[in-house]
């Protein structure tokens, strides 16, 4: 046995998605006042999935502090306030109404840095929550694939409550803008998170389960139908790696690209639409440093996500449609 | 009083000279003038202290100077050059000098008033002095964003003053035709913040406004609202078309603030011929360092692409 | 008789929850409407009480421990000196209502 393995087990504390986050918030509020959050909701409500629990009780309504629907404001403050220096985290209820707030976020925090010469920056999180869960064609999109281009801007997806808590205490310490995308369907399950306060970094994939045949790669609620459909194919004797990204930007290529050159056939998984999605990225990058593999992508179908749960059900990627294209892709019939 | 005077004068002939400089400049890229706007510039910033942050549009060269960002930065700037204020990277639509309290230009009509808000905040919260000001025209007065930006900012009480510099037309469209209220100073109305119009070409007029918006703004009580009514005298920028017939353009620059000022003083006698001959020496002498300068400033090498992106 | 305590679906996607607090320790008797344990969602506090007499006589679940949907967390009885079975899911659900706080 090697010595790293006799190293004594982190400590590790069950709890739910929101409380993870929330964590994450108040220890690092803690220690600098300079954080603030803004939203609907936010305040003594505690926030639409309660993640924001007890930071008002605590922090009080100057740090903690409901605004009205108005993202384009939200956002612009949030960046505003963040290049005069303070931190900001902006939660916005549902990913869908960032497209109100592009202008500030893209056009100016993606870009102060950089169109003031290193004068200023602006460092603010972003919070959005993706995801379809009966909610309608305007509630329900997971448009990360949209942001992760964005020269300037970091976008991070955890999938657990360890890297929830893990990736906001990183991004509340990142100097420029962050989008952290939660995802409806995570916030029931809960996970172990580690009690010493641990930081995830930016830039790192997570293996979550090793395999022979076929690397998947994906981020945010997919894992889990990855994971399931993981142990699906098991039973019929395919090995799946499991790759969660975790940072769409920036991208861990280089696990990705390990994997695949161990496993020798990738398929990307993804909620949002395949065309353009984070699939479409890591395909590219990784043929980039490996070559030509076998390859496809798993997404949304190209159409808006409706609330119908008929409709829903036939567009949003389950563990079913993966084992098919796992199959389909490795040629097994 | 003598000495505010003076200065102002110098401001906005400083103003003209270094626009008139650049315009005939070869290559001298996308430039919006405030040629004619001069005095909503200066008599802005004489209500300004070290403290405040001015943010505006992409009319920003004549607010720039006018709050004291230096000439010969500004221009290199302008020119893209290394030794320009945002290392060349920004250019006119957003410039920036934070230092000297020109928190910074935004190219985006209407982008810069969230933003502005956002440093108003900050300032409250940290209980920084100084109070944050957003110039913006009339062209960006049909944005959401300023109704979003004039709500929050009554709401939470933000040491934000908003300064509409309404030339009358946003590129080629008149004011009547873009914006229903009968002053753009209306707009501010609903939100319970003092609100003024004024006559953007009457420098003293600006001052006296700007002087209480302001004061309103440093006491706590939240925004305000200003509206200078001006004229612009060029097209809208450097490439783009006049809208407007040579009898009606003869007729604007009769009203030059310039003019204007200048003869007040001598009225007033505290301006002699040799006293204006010796200002406009002095711009000259100013805006042709600042030309100089840029002109033998280095533009950044190809690998300043990729500084300063994360 | 012996009942046993398990959460079905209360709540859109609820699996998992944490037992806050049992409101009993085993011997404690309990009549209809009292308090047995409250139990935390992602969502909220759900209190569990009982719709009918019984008393506390296993606890499989401790305060601060979690438990899965359908998963017996405890037993009851009607009498102290029932004989407990092996298998706890063989026994009846204990009546109880979810009060959603």
């Amino acid at each position: 046995m090697s010595i790293e393995t006799l190293a004594a087990p982190t400590a590790l504390k069950r709890m739910f998605y929101r409380e993870a986050i929330a964590r994450a918030m108040r220890e690092k509020m803690m220690l600098d006042e300079r954080i603030i959050i803004l939203g609907q909701d936010v305040g003594s409500f505690g926030g639409s999935y309660r993640e924001f629990d007890g930071l008002f009780e605590t922090f009080g309504p100057q740090r903690v502090r409901d605004t009205p629907v108005a993202e384009a404001a939200m956002i612009g403050i949030g960046v505003g306030a963040a290049a005069a220096g303070l931190r900001p985290l902006v939660s916005i209820t549902y990913m869908d109404f960032i497209m109100l707030g592009l202008d500030p976020l893209v056009n100016y925090g993606a870009k102060v840095r950089y169109k003031t010469g290193g004068q200023l920056t602006a460092p603010v999180v972003v919070k959005l929550t993706a995801g379809a869960k009966g909610q309608g064609v305007a509630h329900s999109q997971c448009i990360e694939a949209w942001l992760m281009g964005v020269p300037g801007l970091r976008v991070v997806a955890p999938s657990t409550p360890a890297d929830s808590y893990g990736l906001m205490r990183t991004a509340l310490d990142c100097d420029g803008p962050v989008v952290f995308v939660d995802h409806k369907r995570l916030f029931p399950i809960p996970g172990d998170v580690p009690v010493e306060p641990t930081d995830t970094p930016f830039g790192k994939a997570a293996i979550l389960r090793a395999g022979s045949d076929v690397t998947i790669t994906t981020h945010s609620f997919m894992t889990r139908v990855a994971m399931e459909a993981a142990t699906a194919l098991a039973r019929d004797g395919v090995s799946c790696e499991v790759i969660d990204l975790r940072s769409l930007a920036p991208l861990d290529i280089e696990t990705v690209a390990a994997s695949v050159g161990r496993t020798g056939a990738l398929l990307t998984l993804e909620e949002g639409q395949a065309t353009c999605g984070v699939g479409a990225e890591v395909i590219a990058q990784v043929q980039t440093q490996l070559g030509p593999m076998p390859f496809a992508r798993v997404g949304a179908l190209p159409a808006p996500v409706s609330s119908n749960p008929v409709l829903e059900a036939a567009c949003v990627p389950d563990a079913e449609r993966v084992c098919a294209a796992v199959r389909q892709l490795l040629r097994l019939g | 009083m003598t000495t505010d005077a003076i200065r102002m004068l110098r401001s906005m002939k400083l103003i003209r000279a270094f626009e008139t400089t650049l315009a005939a400049q070869k290559n001298h890229g996308f430039q919006l003038l405030s040629t004619g706007e001069e005095a909503v510039a200066v008599g802005l910033c004489a209500a300004l202290t070290p403290d405040d942050q001015l943010l505006t549009g992409g009319r920003s060269i004549g607010p720039a100077l006018a709050r004291g960002v230096e000439p010969t930065r500004l221009m290199a700037e302008l020119l893209g050059k290394e030794s320009g204020t945002n290392r060349g990277k920004g250019g006119r639509g957003h410039l920036s000098d934070p230092a000297a309290g020109f928190f910074g230009a935004h190219a985006v009509v209407g982008g810069n008033l969230t933003i502005a808000a956002g440093v108003a905040m900050a300032h409250q919260l940290t209980g920084k002095a100084g109070i944050v000001v957003i110039l913006f025209g009339d062209g960006a007065s049909g944005a959401g964003a300023l109704h979003e930006t004039m709500n929050i900012a009554a709401l939470w009480k933000l040491p934000l003053l908003f300064v509409c510099n309404n030339n009358q037309l946003s590129v080629s469209t008149p004011r009547t035709e873009a914006l229903a209220p009968k002053l753009l100073s209306d707009f501010a109305k609903p939100f319970g913040m003092p609100t003024e119009t004024v006559d953007g070409m009457d420098l003293d007029v600006v001052v006296a406004a700007a002087r209480k918006a302001a004061e309103h703004v440093r006491s706590g009580a939240g925004p305000a609202f200003i509206e200078c009514v001006s004229y612009r005298f060029a097209s809208h920028s450097t490439n783009a078309r006049e809208t407007r017939g040579a009898a009606e353009l003869e007729s604007i620059r009769a009203r030059c603030p310039i003019i204007a000022y200048t003869a007040e003083l001598k009225l007033r006698g505290l301006l002699d011929d040799a006293a204006e001959a010796a200002l406009d020496q002095e711009a000259a002498e100013a805006a042709a360092r600042a030309i100089g300068f840029a002109n033998q400033s280095p533009y950044p090498e190809a690998s300043e692409a990729l500084t300063d992106v994360y | 008789m012996i009942y046993k305590l398990s959460v079905p679906v209360v709540a859109d996607d609820v699996e998992e929850f944490r037992v806050l607090e049992w409101h009993g320790v085993v011997g404690d008797k309990f009549e209809p409407d009292g308090l047995i344990v409250e139990l935390e969602t992602h969502k909220a506090v759900v209190e569990v009480r009982a719709g009918q007499k019984g008393l506390f006589r296993q606890i499989f679940v401790e305060d601060g421990a979690w438990c899965q949907i359908n998963v017996p967390l405890a037993l009851f009885s009607d009498e102290p000196d029932e004989a407990l079975p092996e298998a706890a899911e063989g026994a009846y659900d204990l009546v109880v209502d979810f009060d959603v706080t």
